[in-house]
């Protein structure tokens, strides 16, 4: 109460003596403080636009990229410190310590932004054998876990060294990385062509960097000390090993290239092409997809002696595509494994028990069949290797502690060599109802066009047909086109990010393509024989890869069935980054002007500066004319047939010539702002029924909340805390309605320039809980959707905003927002009360309906 | 005698785009492919708003702002940045530019940053 009493005496006491001036200075002083208003409102409008930009991307769940991140933070800043201009300016400098404040979160901010990952230096190269856990952040995830499994009893690696993450960062330096991360900034996100073109310029550059003399000397000795322990002139498999690809659910599958049968000579290229595939096409856009920021990943080579296979696959100790199922996956074929990672080949499938003594459950020889194998139809596995897979995965998930990912070889002698082991990414919960899908299909009636495959990611998707032909180039596939391809080749990874689906005639669930749209949760049916004779380029056409179905046309019966799709930045550094940055950028403290804490002093992020500059201008705006006895200046209380208490501030020329310009008060007949009679319009539309009946819960809550905060005890809450500013010219009005804890803003610039014109709307907070508020909130927000408004909202937070529109347009939406705003008042109260909702919508609809015919 | 625009970019295809621009909304402007320049046609014509690439070889677009409000302190300037880093808006403006856009521009944003640009000219001229 007290500090109510200050507040009041301040705005209604004699204000302190201000420097005396001519009537044309005060005039002209008066313009100045409205022009800086008028940027410092603009500033305000562009940063709240800003950071309820940057917090829609950050809950949408979809990818967003640093480029966006920077670009939104530096509108934030930019016209956050505009507005402490302004407001100093306005003030005569009065706010001085906001700078200090900003300066503090700004600088704060910037250093999380610009974080780099932090590096250490190690050897440049590090024999397999030595290489453990502990130097992963110098060997990168593939060869520590490979390192590591050597642990487990009857493991057996290949021969093979490890070239560092230092060896990397002495061969490309932080001046190449630099010229290449321009490069890529200055690329349009969309733009697959220029995608290609940039990353093959990339490669070419990165071959041509000369290998440093004492790195390539290195290379050779340790070759030759494999020579000595394997054969002379041996073969090695030149792998990438990424370091930084740690977070959850994120496979970084196949994005890296791996060169088979090099020799001592070739080994310095393939080192080279290694490195160069970080920058890959495929890598780049899986990387934008996660969040991962190109520094973010270091590459790390493993050179290791290739076993010389009969037998290859990869093997799951957890079948992935059943949640909870007790069986090993295996993958074989023939020869290397190559074949079924990259999706060219299909494979034979064996699911075993994971109890001992590993009974063959289901077994499936699919080499020999269709168009892409040349193979004969025998089973490639031994039942004595099956079970030995089987034992391996499970004492490996035993010693990494989650199922694992194994990729092996058998050679000529029986022998078994694992390749890779890796945590497994584990698939999207299937829905209980997709199960079910097949049985849908015969009520309705309608046959699936084509049916069979094999599911490498669950889940159902509608779009159009388009079929990927030429591997020469990247195709301009549309946004949620299905894709349908012959091979699900790795290189198809970046198209993933438009596609609603995929559809292959070859491949298994073993792929990298299946790994990455299990990821992405993209359906996908793979061996699918004839898809590419069958589908039709621009068809619509609904694809059950869980039921392993493909229906014509869009199929929203089974579409509803959908599971929702997680958030494809989980975990990521860029991620981590926003959460961090928004912790100084949009958190709101200083929510009530009336309390003590509403000082600068108090202000701990952006979001709390707009807040208070924005209070304080339209402070310095209503108390000019108190403050300099300029009496056209001051503010008029609105007087005639007019519902609650409004004050006006005419900035320029929202007064009719001639009206009294020396008297206390005004009526609305000497007003002539277009936007600020359209707004009264509204008010004035229909009589206020008074604050809606509570039920006793309700009102309990009011009691309750009243008891700490005296502005919202009904005895106090009168006229003088109900406290509505219009500041208004010919074409502008700003009105400010404050309720207690809840605070609304209209603001209008109505002009015949459409550019220039616009209606924002702010709403938040009551007295009532959250829940109820927000209600209160979405409640508007719907209704302002259906008039057009472009919408933000949070929680209890509600921006919505029209622009360049013409002038009637705008007065219509400024007749609804004055309605609304008389209207909602204290309807949060009420918000928990059955239909209340529904009743209220109704209500206001029919009432503006009446209102603008 | 109206007062003209000074484009200032070391992009030979930024500035082509931008004269084409220009001329389609009828703004008069000089185009200057580096700090030295733009301050030889400063010296030589009357110009009310300058618009700035930050990043080019020599005197960068921050320092070239520094150079021409020494002699012509009532300059309105409205810088361009890349997404390189936050700061570079930041330091911008306060080193008194009037605003700032980020590359790629949106030709309506700049424009309307223009107008505001010159109204504020306007009223320093004015008093």
């Amino acid at each position: 109460m007290q500090r109510m009493l200050t507040f009041i005496k301040e705005l209604f006491s004699p204000p302190p003596s201000a420097p005396p001036m001519t009537p044309a200075e005060l005039k002209d002083a008066f313009r100045k403080r409205y022009r800086n208003f008028r940027a410092l409102l603009t500033a305000n409008n562009n940063a709240l636009q800003a950071m309820a930009e940057l917090e829609k991307i950050y809950y949408s769940g979809e990818s967003y990229r640093m480029a966006v991140i920077r670009s939104k933070t530096t509108t934030i800043l930019v016209n956050v410190y505009k507005m402490i201009s302004s407001l100093l300016e306005m003030s005569g400098g009065r706010y001085k310590d906001l700078e200090v404040i900003f300066e503090k979160i700004s600088h704060e901010i910037e250093k999380i932004i610009e974080k780099k990952p932090s590096f250490s230096q190690g050897p440049f190269i590090l024999p397999l054998a030595e290489v453990g856990e502990k130097d992963r952040a110098q060997v990168g995830e593939k060869m520590a876990n490979l390192g590591e499994i050597v642990r487990v009893p009857g493991c057996v690696v290949p021969q093979g060294f490890v070239i560092t993450a230092s060896a990397t960062r002495h061969f490309l330096t932080a001046d190449h990385i630099a010229e290449i991360n321009r490069r890529l900034q200055l690329l349009d996100p969309d733009d697959l062509d220029g995608l290609l073109r940039t990353c093959a310029e990339i490669r070419k550059d990165i071959l041509d960097i000369p290998m440093p003399p004492d790195l390539e000397e290195l290379l050779h000795v340790h070759y030759a000390r494999l020579e000595m322990v394997s054969r002379p002139g041996c073969w090695l498999a030149v792998r990438s090993s990424a370091l930084g690809e740690d977070a959850a659910g994120v496979s970084f599958a196949g994005l890296y290239r791996t060169i088979l049968n090099v020799d001592g000579d070739g080994l310095v290229a393939a080192y080279k092409e290694i490195i160069a595939s970080k920058y890959g096409a495929r890598a780049i856009a899986y990387r934008r997809k996660r969040g991962y920021r190109h520094e973010d990943i270091e590459m790390c080579v493993g050179c290791l002696v290739m076993v010389d296979a009969l037998t290859s696959g990869v093997t799951y100790s957890r079948d992935p595509s059943e949640e909870e199922s007790e069986v090993v996956r295996i993958n074989a074929l023939s020869g290397i494994a190559k074949g079924v990672v990259d999706g060219t080949r299909t494979t034979d499938l064996y699911l075993v028990s994971r109890e001992t003594p590993h009974a063959v459950v289901y077994r499936e020889i699919r080499q020999g069949q269709g168009k892409a194998s040349d193979q004969c139809a025998d089973s490639s596995l031994t039942y004595g290797q099956i079970r030995k897979l089987a034992e391996m995965a499970l004492r490996l998930e035993g010693h990494f502690g989650k199922p694992q990912d194994m990729e092996w070889s058998f050679d000529h002698q029986g022998a078994l060599t694992i390749l890779q082991s890796r945590p497994m990414l584990i698939s999207q919960p299937q829905n209980a109802q997709e199960e079910a899908a097949p049985s849908s299909r015969a009520e309705n009636g309608e046959q699936p066009i084509l049916f069979g495959g094999i599911c490498a990611s669950t889940g159902i998707a509608c779009g159009t047909v388009f079929r990927v032909n030429a591997a020469s180039e990247m195709p301009d596939v549309p946004m949620g086109a299905v894709l349908v391809l012959e091979h699900p080749l790795p290189e198809w990874a970046p198209l993933l990010s438009r596609a609603a689906a995929v559809i292959a005639e070859s491949g298994s669930e073993a792929g990298h393509l299946a790994t990455v749209s299990r990821e992405f949760a993209i359906p996908a049916l793979f061996s699918l024989a004839g898809a590419m004779d069958l589908l039709a380029d621009g068809e619509t056409i609904t694809v059950n890869a869980s039921a392993r179905s493909v229906y014509l046309g869009c199929r929203q019966d089974l579409l509803t069935q959908r599971a929702v799709r997680k958030d494809i930045m989980a975990g990521s550094p860029v991620q981590r980054i926003l959460t961090e940055a928004l912790q100084y950028i949009t958190p709101l403290n200083l929510n009530d002007p009336n309390a003590p804490q509403f000082k600068s002093s108090w202000c701990e992020t952006l979001h709390d500066i707009t807040r208070f500059c924005h209070e304080k201008s339209v402070y310095e705006m209503f108390n000019f004319g108190r403050e300099y006895k300029f009496d056209q200046g001051a503010a008029k209380r609105l007087v005639g047939e007019v519902p609650l208490e409004w004050w006006v501030v005419d900035l320029a020329d929202g007064f009719r010539a001639g009206a009294d310009a020396q008297g206390q008060t005004i009526r609305i007949e000497d007003i002539v702002s277009v936007p600020m009679l359209a707004i009264w319009q509204g008010i004035s539309a229909f009589p206020w029924e008074g604050p809606p009946r509570v039920s006793v819960r309700g009102f309990g809550s009011i009691i309750f909340q009243s008891t700490m905060r005296p502005e919202l005890d009904p005895a106090v809450a009168s006229a003088l805390t109900t406290r509505n500013y219009f500041l208004v010219s010919k074409n502008f009005c700003n009105l400010s309605v404050r309720l207690g804890y809840h605070y609304a803003m209209i603001e209008a610039y109505i002009s015949d320039l459409l550019t220039e014109s616009y209606v924002t709307f702010r709403f938040k907070g009551g007295a009532a809980d959250m829940k109820r508020k927000a209600v209160r909130a979405r409640l508007l927000a719907e209704i302002l959707q259906t008039f057009e408004f472009r919408v933000e909202l949070r929680s209890d937070s509600l921006l919505a905003r029209v622009k360049k529109r013409p002038t009637e347009f705008l007065e219509r939406r400024l007749k609804i927002l004055g309605y609304l705003i008389l209207h909602a008042r204290q309807l949060d109260m009420v918000m928990n009360m059955p239909n209340a909702v529904e009743r209220y919508k109704e209500k206001f609809l029919t009432d503006i309906e009446k209102m603008l015919s | 005698m109206p007062n003209k625009l000074l484009m200032v970019d070391d992009e030979a295809d930024f500035r082509e785009i931008m004269g084409k621009f220009f001329k389609r909304r009828k703004i008069e402007f000089e185009m200057a492919a580096g700090c030295r320049e733009a301050m030889d046609l400063i010296g030589q014509d009357s110009f009310d708003v300058v618009i700035m690439d930050v990043s080019m070889p020599g005197l960068d677009g921050i320092e070239c702002m520094a150079e021409i409000k020494k002699i012509r302190p009532d300059m309105e300037v409205i810088i361009l940045t890349g997404h390189a880093s936050v700061n570079t808006g930041l330091v911008g403006m306060k080193k008194g530019a009037f605003d700032y856009c980020l590359k790629p521009i949106d030709f309506d944003e700049l424009l309307e940053k223009v107008l505001l640009a010159r109204e504020r000219a306007a009223g320093k001229a004015g008093g």
